[in-house]
């Protein structure tokens, strides 16, 4: 029987390294871009565009709570017949327990039906008491 | 007299020139580890569209405890703005991607300050998500 020389152990070793490695990092990754525009845009219009309010299961459309199923309808009925770009920003806010993939089903709801989403965090929905 | 010179030779031997390659990659496989993420747990969000995200340079990544990392470095919530903002340079539009990796049942409390920090320097937030199973 021929055995392999053992002086090519390191170079098949360094062939199978290569090999690996160039399994390991061909799988690229996939997801979705999303433009959030920037906060000062945000408060100058956040008086008339929509709310939505996310919580841990729910959502709610201006204050009207919906079942997740009915919400990309009620959006596309808010959205219509708004034209210009600052008109279809869609102010989400979230409560601290909303999970990521909640947030994510939601906000690629609102982007289907047209709008822009900007978040609006825990600190910027504080209420301040002029004179309290 | 004559006194013949006799000539060294100094050859690095050919034998070892596996070894010298294999001890060449684990140290460059080391050095790009320490970049990488792929060590880290986490489990993406489920969406319906997803496109190939492309090259980015930055990746934030939020993990199943909850812990922010910026190109697999551990940052507090605090530091990742200047992270990004360091990384990304003057890049131009376009090439101001930031792929961001959050683990599915991580909380708007942790997320959302990431998100705004990103979008604060001007990163154009890629979400990785894995597509919906039917």
């Amino acid at each position: 029987m021929v055995e392999p020389p053992s002086s090519a152990t390191g170079d098949i070793a360094f062939n199978l390294i290569v090999f690996f490695l160039v399994c390991a990092s061909v799988q690229p990754d996939s997801g979705r871009q999303q433009t959030l525009p920037r906060s000062e845009q945000e408060e100058e219009q956040q008086s008339e565009n929509i709310e939505v309010q996310l919580g841990r299961n729910t959502v709610m459309l201006n204050g009207n709570i919906l079942r997740q199923q009915d919400f990309a309808a009620a959006l596309k009925r808010a959205l219509n017949g708004k034209t210009r770009a600052e008109d279809r920003v869609v102010i989400v806010k979230s409560k601290a327990d909303t999970p990521y993939h909640h947030w994510v089903v939601v906000t690629e709801m609102i982007e289907t039906a047209g709008g822009i989403v900007t978040i609006q965090t825990e600190e910027e929905q504080q209420v301040v008491v002029p004179g309290g | 007299m004559k006194v013949k010179r006799r000539s060294s030779q100094a050859d690095v031997p050919s034998m070892a020139m596996g070894d010298i390659a294999f001890n060449l990659l684990i140290f460059f496989v080391i050095l790009a580890r320490a970049q990488d993420d792929s060590h880290l747990q986490w489990q993406p969000a489920a969406a319906e569209e997803i496109n190939a995200t492309g090259t980015a340079k930055v990746a934030v990544l939020i993990d199943n405890d909850n812990k922010y990392y910026v190109n697999g470095q551990q940052v507090g919530a605090a530091q990742i703005a200047d992270e990004v903002d360091a990384l990304l340079g003057n890049a131009p539009a376009g090439e101001r991607i930031v792929l961001f990796k959050v683990h599915r049942e991580a909380q708007a409390l942790y997320f959302e300050p990431a998100i705004e920090a990103i979008s604060e320097v001007g990163g154009d937030i890629v979400h990785v998500l894995e597509q919906k199973q039917e």
